[in-house]
């Protein structure tokens, strides 16, 4: 136990000096070295710091735009400038694509790296199976007979078939909350649009009515709606979709305005870090266990007589 | 009476939607903070007092707890939703 909590603080340890050293190469303490030429001195200037809190939150409520503005000179300072360091760099892979995407583009760009990084994963994961277990290995057999438990303990031993259906949704909500993490500008967490929860509380939704449909039978299912209440049942099978998806939206999104406003506040120095430790970190890892316990404690209901 | 040209009274609207949309955005967030901090707290309370009195079942006190909270949670995140909204979204 001792050095597991070892490994965790080194990880914290690591992640801490890796996004102090982006901070300070992204140019964000509005402060930068310029060469005074007369002297061949070196001197500490005031940066001009372009950021619009306004303009920056409010990207998050704009129409789908493809925003490929030829004539606008690339900048070299600050984060806009580590942006384009890193598009250049992957301007031949379609998905890091060259220009600043705004909207679904930008989403479905993050939702591809996502499932590249889940994909990477795996894949490493899978191809060092063995008996004897490497590191890795035992954190996600530890993980997977985590959630085998839960679901061996809400839905019954005939519907253990659930797990990799519920720990592919955590997975994917886990690595999805936490990639906005990553101090790269473009970077967004994909559940920060409201259009990846809703989808994911849909398809909660269809698994939900379609386990039970396969449970009890078509007759079974139709009589658990045939009460004088009906007309409230069904909506309230909607407000179930509708009510994960936004506690998920609302959370991130909000974690993410509240670094932003917070960030504008203190410059961009050391703080935002913590924060992202807490809204990246404790409150995605936090919402992806309730968003997958929420779909099976609905499943559960579901099925139950 | 004075008239008042176009573009002034148009500017006034402005305002004044802008106004009342923060003063909405404010009173949202402040009467939708209300409920889930009692729940929260109740929730938080409660398991407090099962881990006390039965220590040994504190993973599974934890785990209903965290969702019981994440389920209070939720109006206060609607209000928070409706709040950037009526911020951000509205002119």
């Amino acid at each position: 136990m001792a050095k597991g909590k070892g490994g965790m603080l080194r990880i914290f340890i690591v992640f801490l000096i890796i996004e102090v050293a982006l901070v300070i190469l992204s140019g964000n303490f509005s402060r930068q070295i310029q060469v005074v030429n007369e002297e061949g001195q070196f001197e500490l200037t005031h940066a001009p710091v372009h950021f619009d809190l306004q303009a920056k939150i409010s990207e998050e409520f704009q129409h789908d735009k493809y925003v490929a503005d030829e004539g606008h000179p690339l900048e070299i300072y600050g984060s806009e400038g580590l942006y384009n360091f890193f598009a250049k760099l992957s301007e031949k892979f379609t998905i890091f694509g060259d220009p600043t995407p705004i909207g679904t583009f930008r989403l479905l760009r993050m939702l591809l790296i996502v499932d590249l990084v889940l994909l990477t994963i795996g894949f490493l994961v899978f191809r060092a199976l063995k008996t004897r277990p490497s590191q890795p290995q035992i954190l996600f057999e530890l993980l997977y007979s985590m959630f085998d438990g839960f679901v061996e303990e809400s839905l019954g031993k005939k519907l253990i078939k659930f797990t990799p259906y519920v720990f592919t949704i955590f997975l994917f909500l886990i690595v999805c909350n936490m990639i906005g993490m990553i101090p790269i500008p473009g970077f967004m967490e994909p559940t920060r649009n409201l259009n990846v929860p809703l989808g994911l509380g849909l398809m909660v939704v269809f698994v939900v009515h379609v386990t039970a449909i396969a449970v009890k039978g078509p007759v079974g299912y139709l009589k658990d709606y045939m009460t004088p209440l009906m007309p409230l049942d069904v909506i309230g099978e909607a407000a179930k979709g509708v009510s994960i998806a936004f506690r998920l939206f609302g959370n991130i999104l909000g974690g993410a305005i509240i670094i932003l406003v917070v960030s504008s506040l203190v410059k961009f120095v050391l703080l935002p870090i913590g924060l992202n430790l807490f809204f990246g970190m404790f409150v995605g890892a936090v919402q992806a266990f309730v968003f997958t316990m929420l779909a099976l404690s609905y499943i559960s209901v579901a099925i139950s007589d | 009476m004075e008239t008042i040209d176009a573009t002034a009274m148009e500017l006034l609207a402005n305002g004044i939607m802008k106004a009342s949309a923060f003063l909405g955005a404010g009173i949202c967030m402040g009467i939708g903070a209300l409920g889930p901090g009692v729940g929260e707290g109740f929730v938080g309370g409660k398991a407090c007092e099962g881990i006390a009195r039965s220590p040994e079942n504190q993973s599974l006190i934890m785990r209903t707890m965290l969702v019981g909270q994440a389920v209070s949670e939720s109006t206060g995140i609607y209000s928070l939703v409706i709040a950037l909204l009526l911020i951000f979204a509205t002119g």
